[in-house]
Order: structure tokens, then sequence, then C-alpha cells
């Protein structure tokens, strides 16, 4: 002990030697890391440091500074799950903060002018895990040799880097100066890069390169390809460099921690990456924790590991009934059960399909009146009542009131329990034919049974459709549910095979102004009230059906309309204008909102918010509350 | 009484039965104790065999009680199926009590009070020792359609007054699970009954073809039985139950279930019965109705079945279990029987984590009936194997 303390204070002092200018005056080196740098396999931390480091107060935000060391264990279930220490670590080039501003992280700085040039500046001195320096090489090299290559993408760059089809013109300024012009906005770009699954425009140029055609001898990549046991050097390109699934533990990454395990495993053990770019306001670089692993397993089985104390800090795969289970063995495991809240749309939303194929049912569920019924005869009281102790708002399928965008009418429209006008908007419609049962028929003399498909994956969504079978019956509505699996479900719903499918709500409930709105119009065909709109507007018209409804028409719109905005307000206009519309033409059948998700922490842990919310996009679940700011306090 | 001439040869004799009384004591005389014995039908020395077994006759009766109550079970019920109560959320099961303070009272439960635990998030029910409400028997209740005919209210006990009466607690949504087990025996015990009649149908009908004719039909069948019973059973059930369409209604689906099971469960009777026959065509009873000029349906159904029915039964017997534990293993797996439908597979299917057996342990309450019904039907299988062999 006394060594390396000995060792950590020469270190000290060669740091204060060698430190460049600014405060970067005393930096306190990781004992981890401490034999590595005396054997000089480490450059000193003074040296890792960007020259500008994203100082992060932890103070302003009601956090303490920390201490170095320690190991984090997480439970996860499939091997594709190390994703999530790219969404818990939330390395982006611009990230949300708390507030949900757009903040520069991995860049020092940016510049928007009119919405289409966007002007990256780098940190000197960033470096990737590996100490190969981070230059504006990175990005040309997925621009022009990743993104335009089309054996890489046959596809072109992604959709977000498009506006109307056309690609930015990109300018490397220098080696820390980056521009990317297009000829009109293009809204999306931002919060693309800070999403929970990011748009990646920059790799590893030195580590990719030894996979890439264009810069290797074709034998050298021959015998490689032969090894990996793959088709051709474009699928080795793609496997040895996953950014948002590091499964290979020699990737050089920028995140807070890195891969140190060769798949397949089932435990995986990620180092803190030596060459971080935040620190503290005290000298230390994030992040605080040296090791975090992640333990794969049985999904079902998570929460009671977690219970029984084999996590540190656990709320995937943990659900809202293992509560009160966790919370009984808080005291025997040393660890407490937050609750922190969702951010989802809604907790449970029904989704009529407006592409399904039968003509008759077709013609119903376009029918305003045959949505707007069947939302008015939820009891959404007795829903939050008997499953989530009330501790839940009732609304429609909408934004949450932390949203800057949120207003009364969008939560409550359609969203009241009524029983009455449920039956007068029916009755309106021409279904008056009733069945000995007192189910209303259909036109054409079928008996109106709604079928909801689900994908058979939550007790949740079984339990709400329960509760809202004998109130639909009220209104001569009957309610079947048909449980499969997740890939069947989507295939029923793509196809128009199902009338109804059940699902959560808007999966980003707190936007502002600067996200897109693309979850309220037919813009992808995972939208499960029209998914052959949505193939149609992603695939550019070639698969999927075009949009013939006024309303999903005026919906696309005011998507091209915030698209084209240059200013907050516009956007923030075409956004409510969106909201308001689809609320009131209950394109999606809300529920409840606001639920809450416990959130298992060890005692041990610091500087985890004892409230907060845990959502995708955008907040990354843990991401924007600074995973790598936690600390152990042993 | 001239016997008739013979027939040429190659034709078909006449049934010829002799019309003259038949006297079993023309040889030897009997005492009575005797001829109590040698002269009882065979389902009379079968019975008092089986009044020996104690145990079967125990577990008989207790089968008996258990179908008949699926006649009446919404009579019994205190709740009807879907009555739920959102005030009752997971509430454990609740005593009756007949002593209050070393008094004896009419049968009562005590009020309950609730209050939500913010801690545990968790409701928690505490009995109010100062309120004792009467239970109501023989009552008017929760309204239902009895048989389909005409509504009533009548229940042999019903929640008192202004208070409930969760025997067995009640699930998630607060219903009670009393009267979901006892409403879910009217499913789980008739997909039994029905299953085991389709599947003694096709056993008789199948094997006795085959014992009977042997030769070709034998092999034809024999191959068949082989490759019926060669098939993995969970997945053929699987695959069966879920090409069932999805807009069936649960009693279809129900139907379709039971005929599933049946259909998949007769090799084992089919080869009971072809053996058996295999051997009883060989007495010389059945060479003398053959030269009586019996046919061969005749032989089949009047001399030759009568012999083993009784095994027939007690095979039978000891099949239906497995019929009832295929149904709650079909419904727990999610592909058997669906909600609405209440079956105790599929109550069973609710009480499938773990959660609910570190919270709500009366949830897999279900289990106890199928245990039971299983080895009611084991030990009376049993019984009546042993007595189907009376002379033993």
């Amino acid at each position: 002990m006394k060594n390396t303390g000995v060792v950590i204070l020469s270190l000290l002092f060669a740091a204060t030697v060698f430190a460049a200018a600014g405060h970067a005056a005393d930096w306190v080196e990781q004992p981890l890391f401490a034999e590595r740098v005396s054997s000089g396999e480490l450059p000193p931390i003074a040296e890792r440091v960007p020259q500008v480091p994203r100082v992060i107060d932890l103070a302003a935000v009601g956090r303490e500074n920390g201490r170095y060391g320690g190991r984090m264990n997480m439970l996860m279930g499939k091997q594709k799950d190390v994703k999530m220490m790219v969404v818990y670590g939330y390395a982006r080039l611009v990230g949300f903060d708390e507030n949900l501003n757009l903040v520069p992280d991995i860049l020092e700085k940016f510049e928007v002018e009119e919405g289409r040039i966007f002007t990256f500046h780098l940190r000197p001195g960033h470096r990737w895990s590996d100490g190969h320096p981070f230059t504006t090489e990175d990005f040309r090299y997925y621009w022009e040799d990743m993104a335009n290559n089309p054996d890489i993408s046959p596809g072109g760059p992604a959709r977000t880097l498009l506006v109307d089809g056309q690609p930015p013109k990109v300018e490397y300024l220098s080696d820390t100066v980056v521009r990317y012009t297009w000829h009109a906005p293009n809204p999306e770009f931002l919060p693309a890069l800070a999403g929970a699954s990011p748009l990646f425009i920059y790799h590893a140029s030195h580590f990719m390169k030894q996979y890439n055609a264009n810069y290797r001898d074709a034998d050298d990549l021959a015998v490689l390809v032969e090894e990996a046991g793959v088709r051709s050097w474009t699928g080795l390109h793609l496997r040895r460099g996953r950014q948002y699934r590091p499964e290979n533990p020699e990737m050089p990454t920028l995140q807070p921690w890195h891969n140190t395990t060769q798949p397949p495993s089932e435990r995986f053990v990620f180092e803190r990456n030596p060459f971080f770019h935040r620190v503290d306001t005290n000298g230390h670089q994030f992040p605080y924790v040296d090791e975090v692993v992640l333990s794969m397993g049985t999904t079902s089985l998570i929460p009671a590991k977690a219970g029984s104390g084999e996590a540190d800090i656990q709320a995937r795969y943990i659900r809202f009934d293992h509560y009160t289970f966790l919370k009984q063995a808080e005291e025997r495991n040393d660890y407490t059960t937050r609750l922190w809240r969702t951010a989802k749309g809604s907790q449970v939303a029904l989704y009529p399909n407006l592409n399904t194929e039968d003509p008759e049912w077709r013609k119903l569920v376009r029918d305003v009146r045959f949505r707007r019924a069947l939302s008015l005869a939820i009891d959404r009281i007795e829903i939050a009542q008997v499953i989530y102790f009330g501790l839940v708002q009732q609304s429609a399928d909408t934004v949450l009131p932390e949203s800057p965008l949120y207003d009364p009418s969008f939560s409550e429209a359609w969203s009241g329990y009524d029983i009455d006008q449920a039956n007068v908007l029916l009755d309106e419609m021409g279904l008056t034919e009733r069945d000995s049962d007192g189910y209303r028929l259909m036109p054409d003399g079928r008996l109106l049974e709604v079928i909801v498909t689900t994908a058979g994956e939550s007790t949740e969504e079984t339990d709400i459709l329960e509760l809202i079978t004998p109130s639909w019956e009220k209104i001569g509505v009957k309610l079947l549910v048909h449980s499969s699996q997740r890939d069947v479900f989507r295939n029923r719903v793509f196809s128009g095979h199902s009338v109804m499918a059940v699902w959560q709500g808007l999966s980003n409930g707190v936007p502002t102004a600067q996200m897109s709105p693309w979850e309220l119009a037919p813009t992808t065909q995972q939208q499960l009230q029209w998914p052959m709109w949505g193939q149609f507007y992603e695939s550019g018209g070639t698969g999927g059906t075009g949009v013939d409804m006024p309303e999903a028409q005026q919906l696309l719109d005011l998507f091209a309309k915030w698209q084209g905005a240059t200013s907050d307000e516009e956007k923030a206009d075409a956004w409510k204008a969106m909201l308001q519309l689809y609320t009131d033409q209950v394109f999606s059948i809300g529920t409840v909102n606001g639920a809450r998700q416990p959130v298992l922490v060890a005692n041990k842990l610091r500087n985890v918010p004892a409230e907060g919310v845990y959502n995708w996009n955008p907040g990354a679940y843990f991401g924007m509350y600074l995973l790598d700011s936690v600390w152990i306090d042993e | 009484m001239s016997p008739t001439p013979l027939p040429p040869p190659g034709q078909k004799l006449e049934h010829y039965v002799a019309e003259a009384p038949f006297d079993a004591m023309s040889t030897e005389r009997l005492t009575e104790a005797q001829e109590r014995i040698y002269l009882a039908s065979q389902w009379k020395l079968m019975w008092w065999k089986f009044k020996r077994h104690k145990l079967a006759l125990i577990s008989a009766i207790f089968l008996i009680f258990l179908h008949a109550s699926i006649l009446i079970c919404e009579v019994i019920a205190p709740y009807n199926l879907e009555t739920r109560n959102s005030h009752a959320v997971y509430f454990p099961p609740q005593g009756i009590h007949m002593f209050h303070e070393g008094e004896i009272n009419f049968p009562f439960v005590y009020g309950t009070e609730r209050e939500l635990n913010m801690e545990l998030l968790q409701w928690n029910y505490t009995n109010d020792t100062s309120k004792r409400l009467p239970v109501r028997f023989f009552c008017s209740g929760d309204e239902y359609r009895f048989w389909g005919f005409f509504d009533a209210t009548f229940h042999f006990m019903c929640p008192p007054e202004g208070g409930t009466l969760y025997l067995l607690g009640t699930d998630q949504l607060g219903r009670d699970m009393f009267s979901r087990i006892v409403y879910g025996a009217r499913i789980s015990l008739t997909i039994g009954i029905i299953g085991i009649s389709i599947s003694f149908v096709l056993g008789i009908t199948i094997g006795g073809i085959a014992g009977y004719y042997g030769g070709f039909a034998d092999l034809v069948i024999q191959r068949m039985i082989e490759v019926v019973s060669s098939l993995p059973n969970i997945p053929l059930w699987l695959a069966l139950a879920a090409i069932l369409p999805v807009n069936w209604s649960p009693l279809l689906v129900y139907f379709g279930i039971t005929v599933i099971l049946g259909l998949l469960d007769w090799t084992g009777l089919a080869r009971a019965v072809r053996s058996k026959l295999l051997s009883l065509r060989e007495e010389d009873y059945v060479l003398a109705a053959q030269l009586m000029g019996a046919d061969s349906g005749r032989i089949i159904g009047r001399h030759l079945v009568p012999g083993f029915a009784s095994h027939l039964i007690a095979t039978a017997t000891v099949a239906v279990p497995t019929m009832v534990l295929a149904e709650t293993a079909l419904s727990y797996l999610g592909v058997g029987l669906r909600r609405p439908i209440t079956s105790w597979g599929v109550l069973l299917n609710d009480a499938q984590n773990f959660n609910v057996i570190a919270l709500y342990p009366w949830l897999i309450l279900p289990v106890v009936p199928v245990i039971f019904v299983v080895l009611a039907f084991n030990f009376m299988g049993d019984g009546l194997r042993d007595a189907a062999d009376p002379y033993k």
C-alpha cells in the first residue's frame, strides 16, 4: 500500500511537471493503472486526459466528487446486451443533460448556422481507448470509406444524414474541426447524434483500416476473412467494428469503459477507458469505477437474482410488480430500491390498425368515432388503482407534463370514462344491430369482436386488457386477446392480419421542440397503427402503400414543416399541432402514463440520483445521469 | 325338437340356441354360501372386492362428489367467475371463524381494513376483530345464468353483507380464487371425461378389429399404433394446439383441445384390447358361440368385450389423470386453453413467476385439486384393477 502511495505521489509530481496549460494541474492517477504507468505501458494521466477535458461540476447537480476503484455488477439477458454499456456510458458527440438541453460532450464545442451548417470542434489531445489520437480523419473514414462505400453501406448514408435525399458536404477544416453542410435545415441531425442508440459518424480509422480492402493488401485480408469464417471482407469489417455492440475487445472506443472479454461468454468485464475525456473538479478522471461486470442469464430470473444482491445497479428486466419483492429483501442484501419515473406516452396502448386487410374492419377503424368510442370506454381510474397503486396519470397516448410541449388538452382528449357518449358515437355510426348477448354487429352481420394481438411478453398487458374487456362489453364491443411471439406479432400487424395491437405508447413522452416528432406521423413500418404507410415513407415509395387518409397526410405535412423549421418557435408550433391532431384523432388509444420503474442501487454506490426519469430516448436510461460519475464508498 | 339338417358344405350354420331351461345344479348341489359366490354376477363380485379396498372406495366417493359438483358450480362458488373487486387485490385467504373470545358463534368472518403500504407498495389487509360478519348460507348473491336456462342468484354460501368471503384469497385483479378453482374444475374434469370417452371408442374399435381378425389388419394397426405412440407428446400437442384458429370462441378451443388429447391417447387402450382379444378368442365358449353360428359382431360385443370390460374400465380410470395433467401442462405453457376459459392449468399459468411464490403463495393453490384428482383416480383405478379379477 505504501509503495503505491509513493508511486502515486511521484506520479502526481510528474503530472504537475508535464501538465499542459490550464487547470489540469494536479491530476490524480488511478491506482489500477499505477503499475502500467510506471512500466511505461501507459502514459501518465496528464497525457491521457485531453488538453480541454469536459469538466463536470458534480456539486452543481447536487452530487459529490468521489474516489477511484471498485467494481459494479449488472445482470443482462443475452450477449448482445453488451450494447447497454454504450447506452449507459453515453459518450456522444453531443448529448442531453438532465434538463434536456443539448450540450457538447465528446466535442469541445459545436456551431449551427441556419439549421443546416454544423461545425464540430474536437478536443485537442483526445484519444481512443487504445491511445491513438481521435481526429477528423476518423470522421473522414466513416463518411468516405463507410457511409459512401457501396460495399459496406449498400443503401448509402443513414436516413438522418440525408435531407430530401441529398447528402451533406463534409469538410475537414483541420485535425480537430469538421463541418457538415446541407442545402436545407436538418433538425434531426443533432438529436440523432445524442440518441441512446446513436448515429455514429466517426469510427476508429487506424483500427478499421486493417479490415478494409482499400487500405490493406487483398491477400492479407483474405487470410483474415478465412480465419474469421465470414463471407467477405465487408462482413469482417462489420463484425470487428460494431460500435453499438462492443463485443470485440480489441476495438477502440470513446466510451467510459471498454470491453476486455472475447465472446462468446456469460460474463463480460468492461475496464475503465484510460483516455476518457470527462473529469471532475477535483483532478479525477472519470469513470470512478474501475470495472463493470455484466453477467448474462435468464431474464425472468433477473429480479430474483438482483434481489439476492447479485447486482449493484439494475433496472433492466425489472418490472413494477417486482418492487414489493425487491423492497422486502433490501436490508438483507444492502441495497435500496428507488422508484424512477418512466417517460412513455402510455404504459400500455392499443393500436387500431388502419392498414388492416379486411375492408369492413378497415372502414370501422378509420372512422374516428369508432376510435374515440373505444377510448372513452376504458376505465383508466380502475386500471391505475388495480395495477399501479394509483401512482400513474390517466392519459391519452401523448407527452407527459414534464415536457415543455405538454398541454392538458392532449392528455384529456377522449380519455375520460364515458360509456354513454361512447354508445352514442357507435350508434351514430349505424352500428345499432345487436345479437342476443347484447354485442353489436358489424354492417355485414358479423359480430363486432375486436381481436387484440399481443406479443405475449407482459402480464401487465393481459391484465389491462382483462380490465378493458368488461367496459367495452358495456358498449357492445367484444374484446378477444390473441397472444403470440414478438416476431409473429409484428408480422401479423405489418401484413394487416391484425385489427388491433397492444404495445407501449409513444417511446418519447418528454420531448422538447428540438427532438423529432417522427412518432406522430407515419414514418416507419414499426408503427403499429399504420405499418404500410410507414413502410411507404421509409422506403421512399418502393414498399407499402401511400397514405390515403387526410388526417394522416396532415400529420406528414406537419412533420415536413417541423423538418423545414429553423427556429425553435416554429418547431414547437409544428409539434403542438401534431400532438393536437394525433390525440384528437386517437390514432393510438392510451391508458395511463408516468408509471414507475424500480431501480435497484447498492447502498455502497454514491451519486445515483434518488429520483430520475428512466427513459430510452432522450435519456439513455442511466446515461443522462452519467453512470461514470458513480463511485463506490467502501 | 329335431335338429335342423346340416346346410350344404361351405354354407353358414344357422344360429341355434337350445330352449330347454338351464339348470346349473344338475350335476352338483351347492351350499347357500357357495351359491352366493358362484352364482353372483361378475359386477357383484367386483363390487364386493372393490369395497374391501378402502382407499379406492374413498377416492371413488371423492371423485363422484367432485364430478357432481361441476354441474352446480355456480351454486357452490360464492362469487361468479369474473366478479372483480378492485378494493381487494391480492387479498390473502380469509378464515371462517366459529369462536370469538371463547364463545361459540354462527360462522363468521372478521371485517377487514385495508391500507396501502407505500413503503413496499403492497396492500395490507388486517382483521378488524370488533366487526364480526356472519357468513350467509343458502342465500342470494351474484346473479348467474343457470345451465343457460334461467337467471338465478342462489348460492350455498355468500359473502356477508358489507363484507368479503375469500376462502383462498384473490388474484391480481381481485377475483376470488376459491370460486375460480370451483369453476376451473368444470373445465379440467370434463376434459378428462370427454377425452377418455373419445379414446375409449377409438381404442375398443381399433384394438377389437386388430385382435379379433389378426393377420393383415392386425399388422397395419400395430404399425399405426407404433407410429402414433412414437410421436413426442408435448411438441405434438403444441403443434396441434397452435393450429386451432384464433377466432374460435374459447369454448370451441376447449372442445378442440379435448379432441386432440383424445385422438392421441387411444393407443395404449387399443393394445390392451387387442392382446385380451387374442387370448380370449381361443377360449372354448367362443368356439361354442362360433359353432352356434353367431357372427363376429355378436361374438366381440356379447361374448368377448364383457369378458374384459372390467379391465377396460380400470385402464380408462388410470388414463383420466393423464388427460387432466396434459390439459394443465398445455395451459400452463400458454398454448392450451385461453382466458377467459378458466381451468386449473390456466390458473396456474397466471402463477408462474417467483413473485407469486414469494409474496402471494395462495395463487398456486390450484395445484392442490390437481394433485388430489390425479391421486384419487390412481387409487380408484388400482382398486378397480384388483376388483376386475374377483377370483384371485
